[in-house]
Formats: C-alpha cells, sequence, structure tokens
C-alpha cells in the first residue's frame, strides 16, 4: 500500500505543471530576453502581497488588523540563525560596543544615506528598481537616494568615496550582478555598529525567483575588516500599487538632541 | 469625558514578547524605555507630519484634574500614509484619543507611540514596536 502510494505521489510530480502553475511562477521579461525586475519592492520580508496585505500585524508599519502577523526583521537586527559576521577582533569590538550603546552612533540618525546593503534590506520603505537593456536604476524611498547601474561598463577611474559607493552590473543568465566599489566608510553594512573600511567591495546577485519575489545575495569583502567574505541571503518582494514618496530626513531631526541631552542628564541609556 | 493616565504595566510581558525589531530611522531603546509601557487618554493639542518621525501632542488629565501635555513620536509622514493614515483626516487637534507606548528614559512627559485608538475603537499603529533599531537581541557578532 505505502509503494503504491509513492508511485501515485511520483506519478503526479511528474505530470507537467498546469497553466496556472505556469502562470503563477513565470517572471517578466524585457524585450531583450533577461527578466525584468522593474518595480516597486519592499526588503525585509518574504510576504507576499500588496503592502497593505503584507503588512499588517506587527509587521512594518501594521494596521493591527492581524496582531498575530509575524514582524519583518530590521535591518538593525541580527535574524536568528544568521552567522555571526566575521570581523577581526577589533573590529567585532567595536561592533559590539556600538550595541551595547544600543546604537546611538547610528549614521542614519544623522540623516546619513543607509549605505549598501543595509537600504536594500530594510523592510519600513519600499525602493523601486527601473530596468532598461544599458543600465538599471534603483531609487530608495528611505533617504531619498538612488544608484544608476551601468551594464556591461567599467568603474571610473576617478571614483570619489561615496555613501553608496559606485555600482556597475551584468547579467549572469537570470541573475544581475553588481559590483559596487568606491565607497566611504562612514555607513553601516547590516546591524548596529556593522562597520567597515573605504575597501570595501559588495557583490550583489539579484534572481527574480517568481513574480513576486527577487532573491537577493551579497557577498561583503573588506580586508581591512573581515577576515572572511560576509555573505547574507535576503529577498525582495514586489508590491504593486505601491508609490515612492519623499523622505526628507533633515527636516525635523530631533533624535542627535535628545541623545546628547540625555547623555548630559546622566540618563543611562546604554546596556 | 475623564481622562486619564494609567500605567499598563500587566502588559510588558507581553509587549515585550511582541516587540520584534524593525528598522526605524534611529535607536528606539536610547531614548525609550521597553519596561515602561504607557496607555495615555487626552486629547490632540497638535499634530506634525514630520521627517524622519511625526509627533502628536497631547493634554491629559490626571485623578485630580491637573493637565499635562505629553509628547508623543512615531513613523514619518510616507509610512503613516501608506497604513490608513490620513493627514488632518484620520487624527485631529481636539480629538480624544488613547494612545499605547513607551516612556522617555529621562522620565519626562514624552513617549514612543505604538497603538493609537480612536473614539469610535478604531486602532491604528502610529509607530513600531518597542526595540525599534536598537540592535536587536544580539549584536552582529558572536560574542566570546
Amino acid at each position: 500500500m505505502g509503494r503504491m502510494i509513492r508511485l501515485l505521489v511520483l506519478f503526479v510530480l511528474m505530470l507537467p505543471p498546469t497553466f496556472s502553475q505556469t502562470k503563477g511562477n513565470s517572471i517578466p521579461r524585457a524585450s531583450n530576453g533577461k527578466p525584468d525586475l522593474t518595480g516597486v519592492w519592499q526588503g525585509g520580508s518574504e510576504r507576499p502581497g500588496s503592502w497593505d496585505e503584507a503588512n499588517t500585524g506587527l509587521g512594518v508599519g501594521g494596521t493591527g488588523r492581524d496582531p498575530s502577523a509575524p514582524a519583518a526583521p530590521s535591518s538593525n537586527d541580527r535574524p536568528a540563525g544568521r552567522e555571526g559576521a566575521p570581523y577581526q577582533p577589533w573590529a567585532a569590538q567595536k561592533v559590539l560596543e556600538s550595541f551595547n550603546r544600543r546604537g546611538i552612533d547610528d549614521p542614519t540618525a544623522l540623516c546619513l544615506p543607509s549605505g549598501i546593503p543595509r537600504i536594500v534590506m530594510l523592510g519600513l520603505f519600499p525602493q523601486q528598481i527601473i530596468q532598461t537593456p544599458q543600465q538599471v536604476v534603483m531609487l530608495y524611498e528611505y533617504m531619498n537616494v538612488f544608484r544608476v547601474i551601468p551594464l556591461n561598463a567599467k568603474h571610473p577611474d576617478d571614483l570619489i568615496p561615496a555613501y553608496m559607493g559606485n555600482s556597475v552590473g551584468h547579467w549572469e543568465g537570470d541573475t544581475l550582478v553588481v559590483d559596487v566599489i568606491g565607497f566611504n566608510d562612514k555607513t553601516w553594512l547590516s546591524g548596529t555598529g556593522t562597520l567597515h573600511s573605504d575597501s570595501l567591495h559588495i557583490t550583489e546577485r539579484f534572481t527574480r525567483v517568481s513574480k513576486d519575489r527577487i532573491n537577493y545575495q551579497v557577498t561583503m569583502e573588506d580586508p581591512k575588516v573581515f577576515t572572511k567574505p560576509w555573505v547574507l541571503n535576503s529577498s525582495l518582494m514586489l508590491r504593486e500599487g505601491t508609490r515612492l514618496q519623499e523622505y526628507v530626513c533633515a527636516e525635523n531631526n530631533l533624535d542627535p538632541g535628545y541623545y546628547e541631552k540625555l547623555l548630559k542628564d546622566g540618563v543611562k541609556i546604554t546596556r | 469625558m475623564a481622562h486619564s493616565i494609567s500605567r499598563a504595566v500587566t502588559l510588558a510581558a507581553g509587549v515585550a514578547a511582541l516587540a520584534t525589531i524593525l528598522l526605524a530611522h534611529h535607536s528606539f531603546g536610547a531614548e525609550y524605555d521597553s519596561t515602561k509601557p504607557v496607555t495615555l487618554t487626552g486629547v490632540i493639542t497638535k499634530v506634525e507630519w514630520t521627517n524622519p518621525h511625526s509627533y502628536f501632542f497631547l493634554d491629559v488629565k490626571d485623578a485630580k484634574g491637573n493637565v499635562a501635555n505629553w509628547k508623543l513620536e512615531g513613523y514619518p509622514p510616507s509610512v503613516l500614509s501608506r497604513t490608513g493614515w490620513k493627514k488632518d483626516v484620520t487624527m485631529k487637534t481636539g480629538d480624544t484619543v488613547t494612545v499605547f507606548g513607551w516612556h522617555a528614559r529621562d522620565g519626562t512627559n514624552w513617549a514612543h507611540s505604538r497603538e493609537v485608538t480612536f473614539a469610535d475603537g478604531k486602532k491604528l499603529f502610529f509607530g513600531p514596536p518597542a526595540g525599534t533599531g536598537d540592535g536587536g537581541n544580539s549584536p552582529a557578532v558572536d560574542v566570546k
């Protein structure tokens, strides 16, 4: 009986996919045949659906309709199961010190750009990808920053150290590979205190695996702070109907003043 | 209507358990104490839809009839607008609301706002959960 069931399961698995399955798993393609990454996306989430559907409950910006729904992880947080970042001992100590200060030295508290990959992996704000055969443009609502990524091009020779670095891309099969150098050392990578040097070299791999999802893998190399490359995997989820909005962080940024006041008043804020 | 202030201490454990971390502009934990939840009912005196955080101000009357003005911090305008809020409509000066959040570490009339309950019973989140942005439960590096 058990053998018959196994055979039946095998038979079903061997059946060709139905039209709806094919349709559901197909990915949009550009006129040149490459996967089309164009769209508005949310990082740090694995929940499909519209922004509203995917962010209920305790999720990012949740509306409270479903309090049992899981929350999306933060790019400041270390998700359960993630390996420790491979920092050299001196750098690991600095990461720990920042954690114990509860991240009051976060560059974004000063309204500075989040850098990469932090801004790709955060979930509170959407990001938009616009793809052409010659270049891919990535727009981020958070801090209103952008990346213009020429395809099959070399990095310029006259790079000025930058928060978002300098990106060039190419296709490897159905995966967009983006090479990023030219960073300054003023951003965090992924998590509180995750410093890097201006030697940071990032390789990102964007693979649209379904209509709803891009798999995102990022490899961070920085021989000045790491003992080996730091590799993280995340995802971007399609948020149809969402539009990017303005985010002018400097408008009313009270946090540095709060931190200063709390420290001046001797209020304990460290762990 | 009697305006009251009460500490929702009994909620602390449950809230702490649910306080999965989200990214916000800054560290929650540096400014607010997740062990000090607070529930306030009062009358809105001002609403500021600003980046990187929005604020509203609430006149809260204690049992003796003394009124204190509280400052509540929350999401920026883009997040509010994506999660059911309409500027100058959802919450206006003169409205009576109840807000659940966490007290600032300095003990002044200042809090991080999470859930707002309106007069008709409708609830919306004005800000993220406790713990937002201060690093989570463990640092990015393994501590030996």
